[in-house]
């Protein structure tokens, strides 16, 4: 008889609470995911290339699972405390009864258990199906047909799964049920009553929503301006200026909705009583529902973030060569070219590649160095990484007044363009061009190989002309298309004190496979005078394009992968050469890609179930905590349609507050990331960037949308339990 | 004149076909326009469920109910709703009033769920809370009102679209003897003045010896039913009293 009741309990409760039941769910398939990431399509594809990367990415798993595991404990507490308070009276009866303490909570255990139990047993295929399906999707997205999938079920994931989901709701129901059987069966048993909450005046919720909302502007502002990113205290300020003007804003939220209920005082049906109804639950609940909007908010810029980041890092299509070699033997650039041949034709691999070409960079060679310049270059030649993605540059040391440089006239003539902001950018990078005193210079014919390939066009320079070029990464549209337009007027610089004439359109395609090196500004000059000014002292890397025309593998994705393998097996790192393939940079950059994306993605999702679950079952459980409200407007005549409609109204605006609140903030949240984690040049174009925030907006509007109707569609279903007749004794 | 209420036969069963009970077993009385009827009997007489029955509340098993000529059990969806808040009102032992509104929105609530003119029904607010003393705490809310006061405020809740029947379940029930004895001199006075249609349950004979009408019930049947003639409140309560001495089982009347 015990058992049935056991049962009986459990499934009512499961019943009465199908939302909670739900994000428990949620909560397990949370837990694999993250665990299991390991085994992943991607990630085990990854692990080949970015071995330390992944491992490092994989030694913060366990950090995030903690996490989320607090995270969900504070969504199960909540969860569970208004299952029991709903409880309370059944406990208190059991009591009276003569039911011992022990009894109690023992089944209440048996319950809790059995909950959990089923949770399990229906999160856990779940979660091992979603968890494949996102392998499977990612490794389509990426377009990686050399890996194939394999079913992969981790052992360690599901035992780490059930384990962290136990301990959380247990430690829940500890807690909660020691607090139940510290009181008296008295107190058990009377209606827990609402104490009456202290009021302060009316103005005291104004001006706090007044100042919360002052606050919030103080926020985004210091959001947008760039001022919470240029000190740590400064970001700490702006974080908790945020999080105090939410808590305030909501708290004073009560004194809006009272203004609301005195303008519609029109006849509307149950204008009132909706309204009422909402501010009631707004006083109750303004910091969770504070809580729930920041979490809302924290969500959409992990959104964002993750979207963002993975659109920086987008993966080009459109690559040219497919190698780059580089060759430590020799010092001698002239013989690096006839050794890397001579290795791969004594491996036979020579027949493999369609195209073999130098490419060399060097920098502005000056007359008068001092030792300093000397060891500056060496260094220079010696690792060409020092470059990545920095101007580094800066560092050369050089005579202080002698000027390899100088943009002055260009700088001049740009200044003269209407203002914009492509203008000021354009401005900030030639003066710092002329401040480092120095640049990198490119050889033309090099350059025009890369050209060919890419099948664009060469060029053609004069001997005292020389063509921009500028990374990619380095530039946007706008900025492109003004200097481009200062280019057509073949303005002057200094270079070594020599004049020379820019010509020519900006040049961007890029010089080697590695794409985390990037120059950020270079002069491509003819041959002999890319020679002269830099007196034969350069560094050269080896650019190679794979022969398509083999066609012994599908695609060229595993053409390179088989190349790596004979690469490897062959005596080139003997001959101290080394390469970087497509492949190689690919995973690199998909690497960025997926952690960055699948970790904010992930977090953002754990925060919007989080945050929607808390404010849904507050909501239901409210409305049953005032069941007797309805009741009584049954009794005046209200109809089923009355009720429903004044409820959807309620559920409207009480989970509507805390999104919209939340969606405002993250207009300026999300532009902040972008401004402060990518680079301005990494990010997209405005346009795109408000297509990433309409997107997620609309994300947000659909999960929103959904988790409304299904607390809807529990609310009408209670109400429709209002309306049968019930016998009065 | 047409009854305002008429109830033929009407019967309320519980329970499975072996375990039945009897609620109500075939009451048959009419209430008449202006008309101050009290329904007396112990817990358990079938009082509550009878009420529950003209409230629409719970269905019958057999008999009929007509109000105005329209009978009861063949309302449904919208003029099911129109009856429960324009032809009836119910006031509660409880009062139920909605705690999170003010004593002015809960009085209007009926209006706004029945479409009724602002105006006129401030107008008519105006007057119920100067009559029943609560135009002060028109604006507070129920927690911050005395039991008197709440059960006042409920009046003019049920008075405020002036139903053709008010329905008060034990409306005394919850409150001191003062308040209660302030309340049905209110309910006495609507009924004399606005000749309002009261049909009232209760228990306590005090309240009761305000009616004109008494209907007593035991088991579900009308056992008796005594009239207000001209004699003073004073001996009518004492009327009462006897017949619930006899009803309770009194020293001539052992079971």
């Amino acid at each position: 008889m015990f058992s049935d009741l056991i049962l009986r309990n459990s499934r009512r409760s499961r019943k009465e609470n199908g939302l909670f039941f739900s994000s428990l769910v949620i909560s397990i398939i949370a837990f694999y995911i993250i665990l299991s990431l390991s085994r992943q399509d991607v990630m085990i594809f990854l692990a080949k290339m970015e071995s330390d990367a992944v491992s490092r990415l994989l030694l913060m798993i366990p950090v995030f699972y903690v996490l989320t595991l607090g995270i969900l404990f504070f969504l199960i507490y909540y969860a569970c405390k208004y299952q029991m308070e709903r409880r309370r009276k059944e406990f208190g009866v059991y009591l009276m009864m003569g039911m011992r303490r022990k009894k109690l909570f023992g089944m209440l255990l048996a319950e809790d258990l059995l909950g959990s139990g089923l949770a399990l047993i229906i999160g856990l295929p779940v979660a091992v199906l979603i968890s494949e399906l996102i392998s499977l999707i990612t490794a389509k997205l990426v377009g990686m047909g050399i890996i194939g999938h394999q079913f992969s079920l981790s052992i360690p994931a599901l035992i780490f799964t059930v384990v962290g989901f136990m301990v959380i709701k247990f430690a829940a129901f500890l807690i909660l049920s020691s607090k139940i059987s510290r009181q008296e069966i008295g107190t058990l048993l009377k209606p827990s009553v609402e104490s009456e909450k202290k009021k302060a005046p009316a103005f005291v919720y104004g001006l706090s929503a007044v100042v919360g909302i002052g606050m919030l502007i103080a926020t985004y502002s210091m959001a947008i301006s760039g001022i919470s990113w240029s000190r740590n205290e400064m970001m700490l300020l702006t974080l908790l200026l945020g999080f105090v003007g939410t808590i305030l804003l909501f708290y004073g939220m009560r004194a809006l909705i009272a203004l609301l209920i005195k303008k519609g005082k029109t006849n509307r049906k149950l204008h009132v009583f909706t309204f009422r109804q909402i501010q009631e639950n707004v006083i109750h609940q303004s910091t969770s529902m504070a809580i729930s909007s920041l979490l809302i908010l924290a969500a959409l810029c992990c959104f964002g973030a993750g979207i963002g980041i993975a659109g920086a890092n987008k993966l080009e299509k459109n690559h040219v060569q497919d190698y780059t070699f580089r060759d430590y033997s020799t010092e001698n650039p002239e013989e690096v070219l006839p050794h890397l041949e001579k290795t791969l034709q004594e491996n036979g691999l020579i027949q493999e590649f369609s195209q073999i070409w130098e490419m060399r960079i060097g920098h502005v060679y000056e007359e008068e160095t001092t030792t300093d310049t000397e060891n500056a270059t060496e260094d220079e030649n010696e690792s060409m990484d020092a470059v990545e993605n920095s101007d580094a540059m800066g560092d050369t040391v050089t005579n202080e007044n002698y000027t390899v440089i100088s943009f002055g006239s260009v700088i001049d003539e740009v200044s003269k363009l209407p203002q914009s902001e492509a203008r000021d950018l354009v401005i900030n990078e030639l003066e710092a061009q002329d401040m480092s005193k120095d640049v990198y210079l490119i050889c033309l014919s090099d350059y025009n190989k890369l050209l060919a390939a890419a099948g664009k066009p060469t060029m053609t320079l004069a001997e005292n002309e020389a063509a921009v070029y500028q990374d990619r990464d380095w530039t946007n549209d706008a900025e492109m298309q003004l200097f481009n337009s200062v280019l057509a007027d073949k303005p002057e610089i200094m270079l070594n004190q020599i004049p020379v004439k820019l010509t020519g359109e900006m040049q961007t395609v890029d010089l080697v496979t590695d794409r985390s090196i990037t120059l950020s500004f270079a002069l491509i000059l003819p041959d002999d005078q890319f020679l002269k000014y830099t007196n034969g002292d350069y560094t050269l890397y080896v650019n190679a394009i794979l022969n398509r025309e083999n066609g012994k593998s599908a695609s060229l994705m595993s053409a390179i992968s088989d190349m790596n393998e004979q690469l490897d097996n062959s005596d080139l790192s003997e001959a101290d050469i080394d390469y970087e393939s497509y492949l190689q940079n690919m995973g690199r950059q998909l690497f960025f890609m997926v952690a960055a994306s699948y970790v904010t993605i992930y977090l953002g999702i754990i925060f919007l179930v989080v945050a929607n679950t808390i404010i849904g079952v507050q909501f239901l459980m409210n409305q049953q905590k005032t069941g007797r409200r309805y009741q009584t407007l049954i009794r005046l005549g209200a109809t089923y349609q009355d009720l429903c409609s004044s409820a959807r109204k309620q559920i409207n605006w009480f989970m509507g507050l805390p999104v919209f609140v939340a969606a405002v903030s993250s207009l300026f949240g999300v532009r902040s990331i972008f401004s402060g984690v990518i680079s301005y040049r990494d990010s997209e174009s405005m346009g795109q960037m408000i297509a990433i925030a309409a997107a997620m907006i609309l994300l947000l509007c659909v999960i929103e949308w959904v988790y409304m109707t299904v607390v809807r569609h529990s609310s009408d279903r209670y109400l429709l339990t209002l309306m049968e007749p019930q016998r009065e004794e | 004149m047409e009854p305002i209420l008429n109830m033929e036969n009407l019967t309320k069963t519980y329970g499975t076909v072996q375990n039945q009970t009897k609620a109500l077993d075939g009451i048959t009385f009419q209430v008449m326009p202006g008309e101050f009827l009290g329904i007396m009997g112990s817990s358990g007489s079938g009082k509550s469920t009878l009420l529950n029955c003209i409230a629409t509340v719970i269905k019958p098993s057999g008999g009929s109910i007509f109000v105005e000529g329209k009978k009861l059990q063949s309302l449904k969806g919208e003029a099911l709703a129109e009856y429960r808040g324009k032809t009836v009102g119910y006031l509660f032992q409880n009062f139920e009033l909605l705690d999170n509104l003010t004593g002015r929105e809960n009085i209007l609530l009926p209006t706004s769920l029945h479409n009724v003119g602002e105006k006129e029904s401030e107008q008519r607010l105006k007057q119920l809370a100067e009559y029943l003393e609560i135009t002060e705490v028109l604006d507070k809310f129920p927690m911050q009102m005395s039991g008197g006061q709440r059960q006042r405020v409920a009046a003019a809740r049920a008075m405020i679209l002036q139903p053709k029947l008010i329905l008060a379940d034990e409306p005394t029930g919850a409150l001191d003897s003062r308040n209660a004895r302030n309340i049905m001199e209110k309910l006495s006075g609507l009924n004399q003045d606005e000749n309002a249609t009261i049909l009232m349950v209760t228990h306590d004979s005090n309240a009761a010896s305000f009616c004109k009408r008494i209907l007593f019930i035991q088991d579900g049947k009308i056992f008796h039913e005594i009239r207000r003639g001209d004699e003073s409140q004073q001996e009518f309560y004492q009327r009462i009293l006897s017949v619930m001495a006899q009803l309770g089982g009194g020293s001539g009347n052992v079971l």
